[in-house]
C-alpha cells in the first residue's frame, strides 16, 4: 500500500515535471545577447521592463509600448512612459519591485546596468537580455534584435532603413566639405566635462566630419580652461542646460576668450541635449544636426 | 539576598523584551516593501512556509527575508563592536570604525570596484582583507607602549583613517560618473544587494557574540581603569587581543558585505547605557538584539519612505539615531 502510493507520488511528479518542461520548451527559445550570452527569452514576450531609460525609448519606437510593464528613472520619452510604474534607477535598481511587476523578459544595457543586478534578477528566474547600443550601427543592431525578440520585425525595419538614409546624407556633405574642424563637445559646465574616445559622442563627432579634441582621453574626461586654450576648438558644441546653466550663461563663459577660432568666428553652439543624451535611434537627428554646424557651407 | 535579586533578573528581562523587539520588527520587515504587494498576498507566501515559486512568495522568500536578517547580523554586530571598543578604550567616541576599520574597508572596496571585480567576492574580499590591515597596522603601531595604550590605540585609528579619507577622496575624482553612484552607496551602507547566499555570515557572528559574551565580566573589570581590573586578577594583554581581534574580525565581515553603514556602533551602546547603566552582563545582549532591530527598522524606513527608489540605509541610521541620541542626553541630564 504504501509502495503504491509511493509509486503514484513519483508519477504525478513525472508527470508535473514533464508537462512543466514541455510548456518551458514550447515557449521559449535561446537568443544571443549582446553580451555574447545565450539567453532563454519567451517566444512571444508579454510583460517587459527596460530597465535603461534608452531600451525603454526603443521599444516604444518599434511599437512595442504595451509590452512594457515597468521602465526606470528618467524614463520619460516618450511621454507615455513616465506613465509606467518605476522600478529604481538603472544604477540602483528595485528587485522587489521588479519580480512583483512579474515580467517575462528584463531588457538590460551591457554597459549601464550594474553586472552584480542583472545576477540578481536572473537568480529570481527572469531572463534577462543585455544590449549594448553605445555607436549609431550598434544602435542598428540592437533595433533589428529587439524587433525580433518583441516581434516588431517590419518597425525594426523601417526605423533601420530611416537611420541609414540620415547617416548616408551625412556622409556625402562630410565628403563634399572635405575639411575635419577641431571640435569640442561640451556635456558639462563646472567642472568642464567633454566626451573622450569610445564613446557614442565621440562617434558622433567623427561621423559628422569632425575632430574630437577630447579623443586623446577615454570616457568623460574634465577640462581646464588652460588646456582648451591649448586646444583652440574651431567648432564648440554644447549640451544644453549643462550644469544647469542657462543658454547664455553657458555661452559667455566662453566669449571670455575672444581669441579663441570658435568664439572668434562665432562657432560656439548650444543644442538639444535630449538629442545627444542617449544612444537610441533619434541619435541620427542628433548626428544630422550636428553635421549641419560643422559643416553649414557643404548643405547649401 | 534580596537586593541582588532584580540585578541577576534583568540581563533575562531585557534580553526577552528585545528578542520580542527583533521578532516584530523583523515580522514587519517581511510585510513591508517598496513594490506595494498586498499584505494578504504576503501572508499567504509566509504560510506557504518557504515556497518561492509565487512572485510574493520570492519577494518574502528570497528578497525580503535575506535582506531583514542581513540587516539584523550587520546592526547586531555594529552595536557590540561599539560597545567592546567603548569599554577597552574608556573612551565614549570609539567606534569600530574609528580604528580604521572602515577606511581601510573602503579603500579596498573601491579599489576592487574599479579593477571592475564583481561584488561578490571580489569587492567583499578586497574590503575585507584591506580592513584586516589597516587594523593589524593600528594594533601593531600602538604595540609595546604599557603605558596610555588606549590613547596610542586610538591615534593611530584615526590617523590611518584619516589616511584612507583621501585616498578614498583620491580615487573618486579619479573615477567616472556611474562608478561613482555605485561607490556613494557603499560608503553609505547599502542592503540592497543582500542574497540568501550571504546568510553563511550567521556561523562566524554567533561564534564572535558567543566569545563577547564570556567577556561581559571582564569587560566590566575594564570600567574601573587598567591598573585596578590588572589589579583585581584580569589577565589585561589576554583580554584586550580577544577583544579587539573578535570585534575587528566581525566588523570587518560585515562591513565586506554591506558597506559602512554609520553611526550605529556610536548610538546604539550609548542609548543602552544610559536605559540600563554599564552592567555589560546586560549590556551585550541588549546591544546585540537591539543593534539588530534598530537596523532593521531603519532598512525598512529606507526602503518604503522615498517613491523614487531607495536611499542608503546609513543615511536613515543617522537621521533618527543622533536626535534621538540628543534627546535621551538631554533628558539623562535634567
Amino acid at each position: 500500500m504504501i509502495r503504491n502510493q509511493h509509486f503514484a507520488r513519483v508519477v504525478t511528479l513525472c508527470c508535473c515535471l514533464l508537462s512543466v518542461a514541455v510548456t518551458a520548451w514550447a515557449g521559449t527559445r535561446q537568443l544571443q545577447d549582446q553580451a555574447g550570452r545565450s539567453v532563454t527569452v519567451p517566444e512571444h514576450p508579454r510583460r517587459v521592463i527596460a530597465l535603461i531609460p534608452s531600451l525603454t525609448e526603443i521599444v516604444f519606437a518599434l511599437g512595442r509600448g504595451d509590452l512594457l510593464v515597468g521602465a526606470t528613472q528618467f524614463a520619460k520619452e516618450p511621454p507615455a512612459a513616465a506613465e509606467l510604474p518605476r522600478v529604481g534607477s538603472y544604477l540602483h535598481l528595485d528587485i522587489e519591485r521588479i519580480v512583483a511587476l512579474r515580467p517575462d523578459l528584463c531588457l538590460a544595457s551591457r554597459d549601464g546596468n550594474p553586472e552584480h543586478m542583472i545576477r540578481r534578477i536572473e537568480q529570481l528566474g527572469i531572463p534577462v537580455f543585455a544590449l549594448d547600443p553605445r555607436t549609431l550601427p550598434e544602435i542598428s543592431d540592437s533595433v533589428t534584435l529587439l524587433g525580433e525578440l518583441l516581434d516588431a520585425q517590419p518597425q525594426a525595419t523601417v526605423i533601420n532603413r530611416d537611420m541609414a538614409a540620415k547617416m548616408a546624407a551625412v556622409a556625402s556633405r562630410v565628403q563634399a566639405a572635405g575639411k575635419r574642424p577641431g571640435v569640442f563637445f561640451q556635456i558639462d559646465a563646472s567642472p568642464l566635462v567633454s566626451a573622450g574616445r569610445g564613446t557614442f559622442i565621440d562617434g558622433l563627432i567623427t561621423g559628422a566630419g569632425g575632430r574630437n579634441l577630447a579623443g586623446e582621453r577615454t570616457s568623460y574626461p574634465r577640462f581646464s580652461w588652460e588646456e582648451i586654450l591649448a586646444l583652440q576648438p574651431e567648432v564648440v558644441i554644447i549640451a544644453s542646460m549643462a550644469g544647469g546653466y542657462s543658454e547664455e550663461e553657458l555661452k559667455a563663459q566662453w566669449a571670455r576668450w575672444p581669441d579663441l577660432p570658435a568664439v572668434k568666428n562665432g562657432r560656439v553652439h548650444v543644442v538639444d541635449a535630449s538629442l545627444f543624451d542617449r544612444p537610441v535611434p533619434r541619435l541620427a537627428d542628433g548626428l544630422v544636426a550636428l553635421a549641419e554646424l560643422l559643416h553649414p557651407e557643404a548643405g547649401q | 539576598m534580596t537586593g541582588t535579586r532584580p540585578m541577576r533578573q534583568r540581563p533575562a528581562v531585557v534580553t526577552l523584551l528585545l528578542a520580542f523587539l527583533l521578532t516584530g520588527v523583523l515580522l514587519a520587515s517581511l510585510l513591508t516593501g517598496s513594490s506595494g504587494v498586498n499584505v494578504a498576498d504576503i501572508l499567504d507566501a509566509l504560510l506557504a512556509w518557504g515556497d518561492s515559486s509565487t512572485p510574493a512568495g520570492a519577494i518574502v522568500w528570497r528578497i525580503r527575508l535575506p535582506r531583514a536578517l542581513l540587516a539584523a547580523a550587520v546592526g547586531a554586530t555594529l552595536s557590540l563592536g561599539g560597545l567592546v571598543f567603548q569599554a577597552r578604550l574608556r573612551n565614549a567616541l570609539a567606534e569600530p570604525y574609528i580604528l580604521g576599520i572602515s577606511g581601510g574597508a573602503a579603500v579596498g572596496a573601491i579599489l576592487a570596484m574599479f579593477a571592475g571585480l564583481a561584488m561578490f567576492p571580489g569587492v567583499a574580499l578586497a574590503s575585507f582583507l584591506s580592513s584586516l590591515l589597516v587594523m593589524a597596522l593600528v594594533l601593531l603601531l600602538s604595540r609595546g607602549r604599557a603605558t596610555g595604550r588606549s590613547e596610542s590605540l586610538l591615534l593611530a585609528g584615526v590617523m590611518l583613517n584619516a589616511f584612507c579619507s583621501a585616498c578614498i577622496m583620491f580615487l573618486l575624482s579619479l573615477s567616472q560618473s556611474t562608478q561613482v553612484h555605485h561607490i556613494l552607496f557603499w560608503l553609505m551602507g547599502d542592503l540592497s544587494l543582500a542574497e540568501p547566499g550571504q546568510l553563511w555570515l550567521f556561523p562566524p557572528l554567533f561564534f564572535c557574540f558567543f566569545l563577547i559574551l564570556i567577556h561581559a565580566r571582564p569587560m566590566n573589570l575594564l570600567l574601573t581603569g587598567e591598573e585596578s581590573a590588572a589589579a583585581l586578577g584580569l589577565h589585561l594583554r589576554r583580554v584586550t587581543w580577544v577583544l579587539l581581534g573578535v570585534t575587528s574580525l566581525m566588523v570587518s565581515l560585515v562591513v565586506s558585505q554591506a558597506g559602512l553603514v554609520g553611526f550605529v556602533g556610536l548610538v546604539v551602546p550609548h542609548f543602552f547605557r544610559l536605559c540600563c547603566g554599564p552592567d555589560h552582563r546586560v549590556l551585550v545582549p541588549a546591544c546585540i538584539l537591539g543593534g539588530g532591530s534598530y537596523l532593521v527598522l531603519c532598512d525598512l524606513l529606507a526602503r518604503s519612505l522615498p517613491a523614487g527608489g531607495e536611499m542608503p540605509v546609513g543615511v536613515i541610521t543617522a537621521m533618527i539615531g543622533a536626535p534621538l541620541f540628543i534627546i535621551m542626553l538631554w533628558r539623562s541630564r535634567s
